[in-house]
């Protein structure tokens, strides 16, 4: 955990082509109820004043120049935050041909482009709830422990041979 | 609006009190009774049958064949919109739904889960097929597939076509 990720985040709000539920609900996060920003978290008008992106939608073809324009113009060291499951794997348009399929492919295009992003958080739902969302602020300052790991598990077969 | 409009203001907000939740620092009890959120899979249930694959509108279950003698059946998280049209059409009901929305993470790979079958294998051409779970449940439901389950589909049929061609006086092998 960096130092610099325990200050406060202005984050940009970054539509990639999302349905705008999820970004109904980041303003739902805004709101007193839930109260980002008591973790510092403000939203910003501009890439250039943000510590972090919070990307949603699945990156669509039209977007994804001004998506790179957009990251490329986010100081460092940035942070990418993609929420919803468009974000995160394509949603349900993870096989359209007219998007992308989410911030892995997105990953894979900035690296040839060498553009550097040196954090990223997945956050999966769709869309995404608020304490969802509050939950990864937490977990990007450290406040709360992680709880999802990958998990293998074997079949049991009731007959031997 | 001057002082006394203030004043308004304070009254309104003594009324209405703290209306922020405390989560994350306090736990409270966030999801209703019939919130969607992450699936999970019993492992001595389920037997690989895909019928779940089939039903996921985004494609978050996969059934993947290794080539090794087993199957894979995966769970991408990331991609996953909770709306447990897999929980409604496995039949062994090896899938229930968790009330889990914490989910958030900076690996995806903490975003998979998998349930890996073996493969059953053929007794005429020892290709593999189907699952061995997938073969023991069969069996337990309709005994009298006992007979003629071992072999894979491909044999099954082959043996069902050399017995209609010596019906008709066909060919011999
Ligand atoms: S994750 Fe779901 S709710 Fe969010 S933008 Fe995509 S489709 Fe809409
Ligand atoms: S038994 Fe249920 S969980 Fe297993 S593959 Fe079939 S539908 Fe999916
Ligand atoms: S809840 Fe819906 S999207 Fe998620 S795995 Fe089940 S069928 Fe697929």
């Amino acid at each position: 955990m960096s130092k610099f990720l325990k200050k406060s985040i202005w984050v940009f709000h970054l539509n990639t082509g999302s349905c705008n539920a999820c970004d109904i609900e980041i303003l739902d996060v805004l709101t007193p109820y839930f109260d980002a920003e008591r973790f510092g978290v403000k939203l910003v008008a501009s890439p250039r004043h943000a510590d972090a992106l919070l990307m949603t939608g699945p990156v669509t073809l039209e977007a994804l120049p001004k998506v790179i324009n957009a990251i490329e113009a986010t100081p460092r060291p940035r942070i990418l935050i993609a929420m919803g499951s468009c974000s995160v794997g394509g949603g349900i348009w993870h096989d359209t041909y007219s998007t992308i399929g989410g911030v892995r492919e997105l990953l894979k295009i900035l690296k040839e482009r060498e553009i550097e992003v040196d954090h990223v958080y997945y956050i999966p739902g769709c869309p995404i709830r608020p304490e969802a969302i509050i939950y990864a602020i937490g977990l990007i300052k450290g406040l709360v422990e992680k709880k999802i790991s990958s998990k293998v598990k074997k079949a049991v077969r009731r007959t031997s041979g | 609006m001057g002082k006394l409009g203030f004043i308004k203001i304070l009254v309104i907000a003594g009324e209405a009190g703290r209306v922020t939740r405390r989560y994350p620092f306090k736990p409270e009890t966030l999801v209703s009774e019939d919130f969607r959120g992450r699936i999970e899979f019993d492992e001595t249930k389920c037997i690989g049958c895909g019928a779940c694959v089939n039903a996921c509108p985004p494609n978050a279950l996969e059934l993947v064949d290794k080539g090794d003698g087993t199957l894979l059946l995966k769970y991408f998280i990331g991609r996953c919109i909770f709306c447990w049209r897999c929980i409604d059409v496995c039949p062994t009901g090896a899938i229930t739904g968790t009330r889990d929305f914490e989910l958030a993470t900076n690996d995806v790979s903490d975003l998979y889960e998998v349930v890996v079958h073996e493969r059953a294998e053929c007794s005429e051409c020892g290709g593999k097929y189907s699952t061995i779970r997938q073969k023991e449940y069969v069996v337990e439901a309709v005994p009298i597939t006992e007979s003629y389950i071992d072999k894979c589909p491909d044999c099954r049929k082959n043996k069902l076509l050399r017995a209609l061609e010596r019906r008709r006086g066909g060919v011999y092998e």
